[in-house]
């Protein structure tokens, strides 16, 4: 009896989606860690006094009109904006000049900062709420080795994927509950301004982004700046199609040899991207780029999906400003943003060119936000409390 | 109550579904992307219900016929939204079935169809699980409990995790029978779905009367068990079909 007519054959659904999935779940990973750590830590908003260059043009407090608060936010989103703008525009010039050991020392030198120094104020916070028992030596230790290490997945190409992905989520954890702490107005105007800057500086022929992918396919090197890459997945009959869309890929670009395309591809598949951006200023690219896909729908696809690690920070920002209101507007705006994840995904596919990863999920977050606190809440609260339910 | 009590009342509420989910929908990433989706538009559907809604409350406290209404209106458009729903899932199966002829593998089974709609029904069960217990679960992880004047045997929150976890069955299964009933063209099938979601709505509206969770929610419970029934039923049977059909050709 030949044993392959008794083996039932798989279906196409044990795997397709793999690879949207590898990317959701560190998202939503961040997302609900921020969330968490809101929760835990939810100081009173008024006693919090957070300045950075985001407040630099107006600190917002309780007694001004909604007016005054609303161009308050406004001038502070510009000035941040700004100064975003004028980091990328270096970070540009820079990688222009083929500076690439000195942006990734600085790069390093941001992951050590992120870790050790905003790290290390959460663990406090942490271990203050909790009464924890540890004494400063111990923890300076703990702290020290943690942030090296950290440093290392960051930097290193050849680090376990795991301990790297974990680690790119924890400073996207950290930078992020340190942007919650904002106040409110500023919060919302601020989201909405970077997911138009997101929008501008990937789309437009002079934005700055789009002329770091460019020359960062022109020359066939990675951008140095964080980004998040999902575990690639490889079937076990698809390795052969894989390297034969690279070859094509870079065919494209430039006419080259064939052996020394695929030789590039073979490294390019085993190379990370490091580098980090820069605490409290992000000029980590925001953009989502495609290593490979073969279907139009990107379910296919047997590439790693990149997500940059400013989409992770501001998508989490979103959901965690989300529950200092409520629980209820966190889940509305988690599906929201996951949703124009997936649409954001599925343009990729088509267009199949860098694309602004912010601007769908945090104006689908936001709208989800207003709607839930306006209309859903009251409806759900009315229908609960009285037992009524559909 | 503490946060032991606001994660028992949460488990409550979502425990089979996390299981279900667990040991079910986490094999195959179609079946999370599927139940994201689903629960995405079950969202937008209370949305939309609470936009249209909005101008008319809060509504008074004692009477209920306003209550019947919106029950009514809800369970209306949600079923519509049931059938679309199931539209775009059947345009879905074209292209799922069209590539997988393309990347030569077999087509949808049923079982995939089965876990598809499952999939489905079980984002319509946690969306309302989330949005109508667990989103007001927040102060039972404080320190005291609340009680309801009309239920006041019972905590509040413990209330609305049992009616959250009776819905969510209701939701989850009867988006299979739906799926299946719309098919095959099976009337039954197709008609007991809106029925059965009708009468579980207008069931919690008994508890209005002092006192009525009482006898509100164990007959919310026969609706759910019924719907399991059925949903069993119907899913042996397709089985045993797809079984003889397929059976003698596997020699």
């Amino acid at each position: 009896m030949d044993r392959n007519q008794q083996r039932p054959r798989s279906s196409i659904l044990d795997s397709l989606g793999e690879e949207l999935i590898g990317i959701l779940t560190p998202v939503s990973i961040c997302m609900f860690t921020v969330v968490l750590l809101v929760c835990l830590l939810n100081s009173d908003p008024s006693s919090s006094s957070f300045s950075s260059i985001a407040t630099a043009a107006y600190s917002e407090t309780d007694s001004d009109s909604p007016w005054d608060k609303l161009l308050g936010a406004f001038l502070n989103s510009l000035v941040f904006v700004a100064a975003i703008t004028v980091a990328t525009f270096l970070l540009v010039l820079l990688f222009y000049l083929r500076c690439v050991t000195f942006l990734k020392l600085y790069m390093g030198f941001s992951a050590l900062v992120v870790l050790a120094n905003l790290g290390g104020e959460i663990s406090i916070l942490l271990i203050d709420r909790f009464r924890f028992p540890i004494d400063s030596l111990t923890f300076s230790i703990l702290l020290f080795n943690f942030s090296v290490v950290g440093v290392f997945a960051v930097f290193m190409s050849r680090f376990s994927i795991l301990i790297t992905q974990g680690y790119l989520v924890v400073i996207g954890v950290l930078v992020a509950y340190f942007f919650t702490m904002l106040p409110e107005w500023t919060t919302w105007v601020l989201l909405v301004a970077l997911a138009l800057y997101d929008l501008a500086a990937v789309l437009l022929p002079v934005g700055p982004l789009r002329l770091l992918v460019e020359m960062a396919i022109s020359r066939d090197e990675d951008i140095p700046a964080l980004v998040y890459e999902a575990r690639p997945v490889i079937r076990d009959d698809s390795r052969l199609v894989q390297r034969r869309v690279w070859r094509e890929q870079r065919s494209n670009v430039n006419d080259d040899d064939v052996e020394n395309n695929v030789v590039r591809a073979e490294e390019e598949e085993e190379q990370r991207s490091e580098e980090i951006s820069v605490p409290l200023i992000d000029s980590s690219s925001s953009s989502s780029r495609p290593e490979t896909f073969l279907e139009g729908i990107g379910l296919g696809a047997s590439g790693a999906i990149k997500l940059g690690l400013g989409d992770f920070i501001f998508y989490s920002v979103l959901v965690g400003r989300a529950a200092m209101y409520d629980l209820m507007t966190v889940y509305a705006c988690y599906l929201a943003i996951i949703a124009g994840l997936g649409v954001t995904l599925m343009l990729l596919s088509v267009y199949q060119k860098a694309l602004p990863a912010l601007p769908v999920s945090i104006m689908l977050g936001v709208v989800f936000y207003f709607l839930a606190r306006l209309f859903l809440e009251v409806f759900v609260v009315q229908c609960s409390s009285n037992l009524v339910m559909f | 109550m503490t946060v032991a009590a606001g994660i028992g009342y949460a488990l409550l509420a979502l425990g089979p579904s996390l299981s279900l989910f667990v040991s079910v929908i986490s094999r195959k990433p179609f079946l999370i992307l599927t139940l994201l989706s689903s629960t995405l538009v079950w969202l937008v559907s209370l949305i939309v219900l609470s936009g249209l809604w909005r101008p008319f409350l809060p509504l008074k406290a004692n009477v209920w016929w306003p209550y019947a209404l919106l029950v009514l209106s809800s369970v209306c458009f949600q079923e519509s939204l049931r059938f679309l729903f199931w539209k775009l899932y059947m345009r879905l199966e074209d292209v799922l079935d069209s590539f997988a002829d393309r990347i030569s593998r077999p087509r949808l089974f049923l079982t995939d169809k089965l876990q598809i709609a499952l999939a489905g029904g079980l984002g319509h069960g946690v969306a309302h699980a989330v949005f109508f217990c667990l989103s007001l679960l927040t102060p039972a992880f404080g320190p005291a409990t609340f009680y309801v004047d009309r239920c006041s045997k019972v905590p509040f929150f413990l209330v609305s995790a049992i009616i959250a976890l009776a819905f969510v069955t209701i939701h989850t299964f009867s988006m299979v029978i739906a799926f299946e009933g719309y098919a095959k063209g099976n009337k039954v099938d197709q008609v007991i779905v809106p029925v059965i979601h009708l009468s579980a709505g207008m069931l919690t509206l008994v508890n209005f009367a002092s006192e009525g969770c009482v006898i509100g929610v164990p007959l919310l419970y026969l609706v759910a068990s019924l719907t399991l029934l059925h949903c069993g039923k119907m899913v042996w049977q397709r089985l045993i079909e797809s079984r003889n059909q397929s059976g003698p050709t596997l020699r």
